[in-house]
């Protein structure tokens, strides 16, 4: 802004300074602010020194230009007192001034000097007394310094360019005067007036030099203060790389460019034109030289120092916008896979282009490889060069964006596609660090450079399971690498300082779901690592993080296991600090010990990759607080069931059979459905009667415990499941039973599906209730069957002959099943076992819930609570009851859409089962008789499901009337698919209790359950069939 | 460019005359010198209270022929309100030739010249003619350390009054005692010495670079053995045997100059410049940066070996050509100034930092005197 206008914009109290510098001035208001430009333009000064002709030059057209105005039609009849005022203030400068110009210049020389200490008086006293406006961006110290800075840059550069001018001007004058007055051929020594005009001259030459060295003075002053800005920038710079190299590593972190690119421009442009105003001014010399000419020695100096810094602004300016990635998994770049797309964009942030010179970016990669044994070497598919795209592009910039590049090994003689032989080479994949470099040639304003960047170290892997490893090298190398492009930085990896690793951990948590770890996670993990005294000196070795210890995975692994759960599964509650998460069982039970009964906490299983459970505490009335555990669920368990609707609806089978949720505050003292309320799942809505093709199904967790004993703590049960493992399960009677044991032990059966699992202790909480998933072939129908089982006490897992009978579900049951599309959704048949009717995904699922219960003596109770009954069938005793009031009605939900659906069981010598749909409609299975299970068909798809259901048990089972639950289960378990069942004996009595959860479902498939009838055949199973016509 | 190179051939006949507007300017100021005579009291009785200079500004001095390095160093003495205080109380020599010829009165008549005047710079043609006049020639490129000891000693044996001879001593005299220790008879020589600069290595003995002005001046004060075509004579011996020579510090001045040796004679003897970074604090505690046997000095010399950076005298460019500017301290307005010449303009600690030097930047500017000045001492 120019000088007046500044001065008019001041506060009053500077304004008032300003009347009355003005007010006996010499040079009237009117004047200066008719002339304000122009006045400012000129060099006062040194047309105020003594024997210049330029003061009169000045005032002459000063006088000039007054006249102008006041004659311009832009001055109207308003400003007639303007006009008036003018033309005083012309008549009387020209009388005062006429005969001594130089005083005139020296006078508003001295009131532009005045105006100026006002200015800076003005603009101090601001700083000091006003606050920072506060719609401002916060911005740091350095940010402020360097924007006034770069204006007081380019201020000085306007200023440098204004003393380059007046230089011209007073050559020209000078190289005039000494042209008409120099004649050096004639000896005129005598001549006086000769003499005169040489020694003007000689003063001018003086005044010439003087003016020389002072605009070189400052030339060098403003190359002074730029290198200081250019070190603020480099500083600014290097936080930015910082900050994108943690960003990369997952932090929230700021990675615009827009402000540095700015800075970097404007410092830029500000160079470039004091290289042109450098140049311009060695050229004067052309013009006029003289012995001693500054200008002979000192510009090339300048130039250098000014090209040098011009080079370095402009080699730290080309910088990677985006480091590579890959757009699958945009959340860790660095990591690349050969054959797929990945993309990276460099930038220039000195946005100054020629714009006839095409710019070229090349990409290489590992262009000076490091020399190590085995080290990989790769192509880059696609064009390895591109222009930078200037402007107009989206981005706006200078930018040269590689998309779709690809990466291909190079072949070495002999050895195979992507895999290093053992011993090849020191480093493994992912531990080998590649460089991507761009290449960019510049030319600007006659300064040509070839300008360089390079990425971080990517990882080039070649198979999807190799990311998470190649991931923790990402990680510990941006970590602890000082030198950004060391490639040989896995050679001998640096150890990480435990609070540093701290921060990078919680950065992958707060990018996976948006919350990072706290005090007490981070203390936990530390005490991991550690043992129990970490301290902030604490440093962890890359194997211990990244190789796989005794517990069969690594740290990391095991982190990334619960980072991935976390991301399918339970972001949300994680989000929302629902999960405490990072617990060890000591810390565990200090915190529930004083909390009351139902209360539990959520953390992640230390022992299984990526698993998370609930412990909840029970204060038993005597004895110490007893501290429970469900088997961690896993990413496979909650694809099917979300975490806060086991929660939901997790059993546990209690004292007389009544099924009671143990979790019922969530730690520290906070109602389960208020802090899970919002999470659980839609409750089924909609009715039977619209057209539905499947039934609503819906899977709860159980666990059954026990009547008769006491709570068991974790250790115990630890010692239990082992015993399981080597004495239990093999009942007095080889049979049905013994089709267990196949794995090295029954209760170790995994699940094909769940992957690894620790054998030891985990055997007991995989017997707490993993879930088991029957999967479904993939036939229309679909049920899928889930068992649970749950062992409970000693571990003595006896299923004698005599709890065979008790262990038989009659296949009239599993008919009975009927689904419910109530509110509840659930059939409980006792407080045991728990069978989930899940039909086809595809169609709105109804969902139902089994539960058979052996109670007694080989006795399986149809509980009535339920809404649904289900008659089991009991082995040899052949007692049945069912439920106390023989007949169930489900009742619907107040507040659901769908109609009721009653089921009644008909005891097993009516061998009827009816079904009423809703009092609608009547469904009528008989029991017993598969095929005359009748229903009154208000839905064609249910009929067909039941049917399906029964034609499902059927080819399990050959040519069956009947099925045994006893068969079903290891069916199940021939199917690899479900979790793990129990057997949960009751030592009390002589008969075994079958204590589990899970639902079963046949299959409509055929394929899917045939291996029970085989594994039956193997095993030598005496068909333990209840006959139909114990039901009819 | 035909008609360009014309010109130049014709205006090169054209000499500056320098010595013309200089004798003019000198005229004008020996009647400035009367009223100068006239204050003397009261002038006295400011300087008792230190009071002449505290409205000192800073103001530039006018560049009259590759006399940066000159005015870089003026500008280093004349903010140093503790010389000027004694600058101040000279006898002014009786006649005008000797006035003319008297490096401290002339350097008084350009103290005089800058703060009585309202110019952003003046002119020190009077003092460079008088320079002259002693050898220092214009127009010609200075060691800045090299003509800072010139200037010392002209001024110091120009003083005519001993008891000012004595306080200037005072403020610039290094004290050292240097021990020579033959190596095979243990013979030992002690010499006391003064100096008005620490010459720093920028190299430790192995070539590798000093970082830190604190590794630097450790490094100074080490032994030395002194080997080969090094060794000495040493009397007791009677031939030349290998010395250890150390210096032990005794005393420090009031302000303290240190100089950076980045100009060094490389195999090829040509002259190269050292241009990798060397830090240097704002605060320097002298006794902190020694160790025990570096020092021979009492506990009280020792407690007042604390340091504030005053001033950096800085080189731009190479060893064939280069510009000195120098950025100090004004102790008046507690405020940071760098001096380019004519121009003069107020920074930052942060501009001073810049001249730490970059191993990247071969024409930037490097420290390469630096001036600390005691703590509490004004």
């Amino acid at each position: 802004m120019a000088q007046w206008q500044e001065l008019q914009s001041l506060a009053n109290a500077s304004l008032e300074q300003v009347h009355q510098l003005y007010s006996g001035s010499a040079l009237p208001m009117e004047v200066r602010q008719c002339l304000a430009a122009w006045i400012e333009d000129q060099n006062w000064h040194q047309a105020a020194e003594p024997l210049s002709s330029h003061a009169r030059m000045l005032f002459h057209s000063l006088l000039a230009l007054l006249d102008d105005r006041m004659g311009s039609p832009g001055l109207g009849n308003e400003d007639f007192m303007l006009k008036h005022n003018l033309r005083k203030a012309r008549r009387d400068l020209q009388a005062t001034f006429e005969e001594d110009p130089e005083k005139f210049a020296n006078v508003v020389a001295n009131l532009l000097q005045e105006e100026q200490q006002i200015l800076r008086l003005a603009y101090a006293g601001q700083q000091g007394g006003a606050a920072p406006a506060p719609s401002a961006p916060p911005q740091s110290d350095r940010q402020q310094e360097i924007q006034r800075r770069l204006a007081d840059f380019q201020a000085a550069l306007q200023d440098a360019e204004r003393a380059f001018r007046h230089l011209e001007d007073a050559q020209d004058m000078f190289d005039f005067c000494y042209k008409v007055h120099y004649l050096p051929g004639e000896n005129r020594t005598s001549d006086p007036e000769y003499t005169k005009q040489v020694q003007g001259l000689q003063a001018k030459l003086q005044k010439l030099d003087q003016s020389r060295r002072d605009v070189l003075a400052q030339m060098q002053q403003l190359l002074g203060r730029s290198e200081t800005l250019r070190d603020f920038l480099q500083q600014e710079l290097g936080a930015w790389r910082e900050r994108q190299q943690s960003a990369c590593l997952g932090a929230p972190a700021d990675t615009s460019l827009l402000q540095l690119e700015t800075w970097f421009t404007t410092l830029g442009k500000g160079l470039f034109q004091l290289l042109q105003l450098l140049r311009a001014l060695g050229d004067l010399r052309h013009k006029v030289t003289y012995e001693r000419d500054p200008l002979q020695v000192e510009p090339p100096l300048l130039e250098k120092r000014l090209q040098e810094l011009l080079t370095y602004l402009l080699q730290s300016a080309f910088v990677v916008e985006l480091q590579p990635s890959m757009p699958t998994s945009s959340k860790r770049p660095l990591v690349l896979r050969t054959a797929s797309k990945f993309s990276v964009r460099a930038r220039l942030l000195v946005r100054l282009h020629d714009r006839n010179c095409r710019m070229e970016a090349k990409i290489h990669i590992d262009r000076d490889p490091p020399k190590i044994r085995g080290f990989r070497k790769f192509n880059i598919l696609t064009s390895n060069s591109k222009t930078l795209v200037a402007g107009d592009s989206p981005q706006n910039g200078l930018v040269c964006d590689f998309q779709h590049l690809t990466l291909k090994e190079q072949k070495v003689g002999g050895s195979g596609k992507g895999s290093k032989g053992p011993g090849e080479g020191p480093l493994a994949v992912t531990e080998e660090l590649h460089l991507i470099t761009f290449t960019l040639a510049y030319a600007y304003h006659g300064l040509e450079l070839e300008l360089e960047t390079s990425t971080l170290p990517v990882i080039i892997i070649s198979n999807n399971n190799q990311l998470s490893s190649a991931w923790a090298s990402i990680l510990w190398f941006n970590m602890l690498s000082a030198d950004p492009k060391n490639q040989q930085f896995f050679v001998t990896p640096p150890p990480a300082p435990w609070p540093q690793l701290a921060e990078v951990l919680s950065w992958q948590f707060e990018s996976v779901a948006e919350r990072g770890l706290d005090k007490e996670h981070l203390h936990m993990l530390a005490e991991k690592l550690f043992g129990s005294k970490p301290s902030p000196e604490s440093t962890l070795a890359w194997p211990k993080f990244s190789k796989d210890n005794a517990s069969g995975f690594s740290f990391w692994a095991w982190l990334d296991g619960i980072l991935g759960l976390l991301q399918d599964h339970l972001k949300q509650l994680w989000k929302d600090g629902l999960i405490l998460g990072f617990v060890s069982r000591k810390q565990e039970k200090k915190l529930l010990k004083g909390k009351r009964t139902g209360t539990f906490l959520i953390r992640f299983s230390e022992s299984i990759l990526g698993g998370v459970t609930c412990t909840w505490v029970e204060h038993p009335e005597s004895g110490p607080p007893a501290f429970r555990a469900v088997v961690p669920y896993t990413a496979s368990e909650l694809a099917s069931l979300a975490l806060p609707d086991i929660i939901h609806d997790y059993q546990l089978l209690a004292e007389e059979n009544i099924p009671e949720n143990p979790l019922q505050f969530l730690y520290p003292d906070r109602d389960r459905d208020e802090a899970f309320g919002r999470y659980y799942s839609q409750r089924q809505a909609g009715s039977l009667r619209e057209k539905k093709e499947y039934l609503n199904q819906r899977l709860i967790r159980v666990s059954s415990r026990q009547t008769n004993e006491s709570w068991q703590a974790e250790e115990e049960l630890v010692a239990a499941t082992q015993d399981l493992e080597t004495l239990q399960l093999q009942p007095r009677d080889p049979g049905p039973l013994q089709t267990m044991p196949r794995g090295p032990g029954p209760l170790q059966t995994m699940p094909g599906g769940l992957g690894a699992r620790d054998p030891e202790p985990l055997a007991l909480q995989v017997g707490l209730g993993v879930p088991e998933l029957l999967q479904p072939g993939p036939g229309a129908v679909e049920p899928q069957l889930v068992l649970q089982l749950v062992p409970e006490g000693q571990g003595t897992l006896q299923v004698g002959p005599g709890g065979l009978g008790t262990l038989q579900v009659m296949p009239g049951g599993l008919e009975m099943l009927q689904p419910v599309p109530g509110v509840q959704g659930m059939q409980q048949l006792g407080p045991g076992d728990q069978v989930t009717l899940q039909p086809e995904p595809r169609a709105v699922e109804p969902q139902l819930v089994l539960q058979l219960v052996p109670e007694g003596q080989g006795t399986l109770q149809v509980m009535p609570g339920g809404l649904e009954m289900l008659q089991p069938v009991p082995g040899v005793q052949g007692t049945q009851q069912v439920g106390p009031q023989g007949q169930g009605t489900l009742q619907p939900g107040s507040g659901t859409l769908e109609p009721p659906l009653a089921l009644q069981l008909v005891p097993e010598d009516q061998g009827t089962l009816q079904v009423e749909h809703g009092g609608f409609e009547l469904l009528e299975p008989v029991l017993g008789d598969l095929e005359t299970l009748e229903t009154v068909p208000v839905d064609l798809d249910m009929q067909e499901f039941l049917q399906s259901l029964v034609e499902g048990l059927d080819s399990g089972s050959g040519a069956l009337e009947t099925l045994e639950a006893a068969e079903l289960m290891p069916g199940m378990l021939e199917a690899g698919v479900g979790g793990q069942e129990r057997l949960s004996p009751r030592p009390a009595r002589s008969t075994a209790l079958l204590d589990h959860h899970d639902p079963f479902l046949p299959q409509a498939d055929d394929g899917a359950l045939p291996a029970a009838s085989s594994f039956f055949a193997e095993a030598n199973f005496p068909p333990l069939h209840i006959d139909l016509d114990d039901f009819q | 460019m035909g008609q360009g190179s014309g010109r130049q051939e014709r205006s090169k006949k054209l000499e500056l005359a320098t010595t013309e507007t200089m004798q003019a300017e000198a005229d004008i100021q020996s009647d400035k010198e009367e009223t100068k005579e006239t204050k003397t009291r009261d002038e006295r009785l400011r300087l008792v209270f230190g009071m002449a200079d505290l409205k000192n500004k800073a103001i530039g001095l006018y560049n009259i022929g590759q006399t940066c390095c000159l005015n870089s160093l003026l500008q280093v003495f004349l903010m140093n309100t503790h010389f000027t205080g004694i600058l101040r109380r000279i006898t002014v020599p009786s006649s005008t030739s000797q006035q003319r010829r008297s490096v401290p009165y002339q350097m008084l008549l350009l103290l005089e010249k800058m703060q009585s005047g309202k110019q952003k710079a003046v002119f020190p043609s009077d003092l460079a003619c008088c320079l002259s006049a002693h050898r220092v020639k214009l127009f010609v490129q200075y060691d800045a350390a090299q003509l800072l000891l010139t200037l010392w000693n002209l001024v110091k044996s120009q003083v005519t009054n001993p008891e000012l001879t004595e306080k200037l001593s005072d403020l610039y005299t290094i004290w050292i005692q240097e021990y020579m220790v033959c190596q095979e008879c243990s013979f030992e020589t002690k010499r006391n010495s003064s100096m008005i600069t620490l010459p720093l290595s920028m190299l430790d003995s192995s070539s590798h670079l000093l970082r830190t002005l604190e590794e630097c001046l450790h490094y100074f004060f080490c032994p030395e053995e002194l080997t080969g075509h090094n060794m000495c004579f040493c009397e007791h011996c009677g031939k030349k045997t290998p010395f250890l020579q150390s210096m032990k510090l005794a005393h420090l001045p009031k302000t303290l100059i240190l100089h950076l040796k980045r100009f060094c004679f490389r195999k090829s003897a040509s002259i190269h410049k050292l241009c990798h970074s060397l830090r240097f604090p704002q605060v320097l505690d002298f006794s902190a940066v020694l160790t025990e046997e570096q020092c021979q000095a009492d506990a009280s010399e020792k407690a007042s070996w604390q340091y504030e950076l005053f001033a950096v005298v800085a080189h731009s460019g190479s060893t064939d050509y280069g510009h000195y500017c120098a950025y100090i301290w004004s102790l008046v307005e507690c405020k940071w100034y760098c001096f380019d010449d004519s121009r003069v303009c107020q920074v930052l600690w942060d501009d001073v930092k810049c001249t730490y030097g970059h191993s990247d930047f071969h024409w930037g500017q490097t420290a390469y005197l630096l001036v600390y000045m005691k703590k509490n001492s004004w």
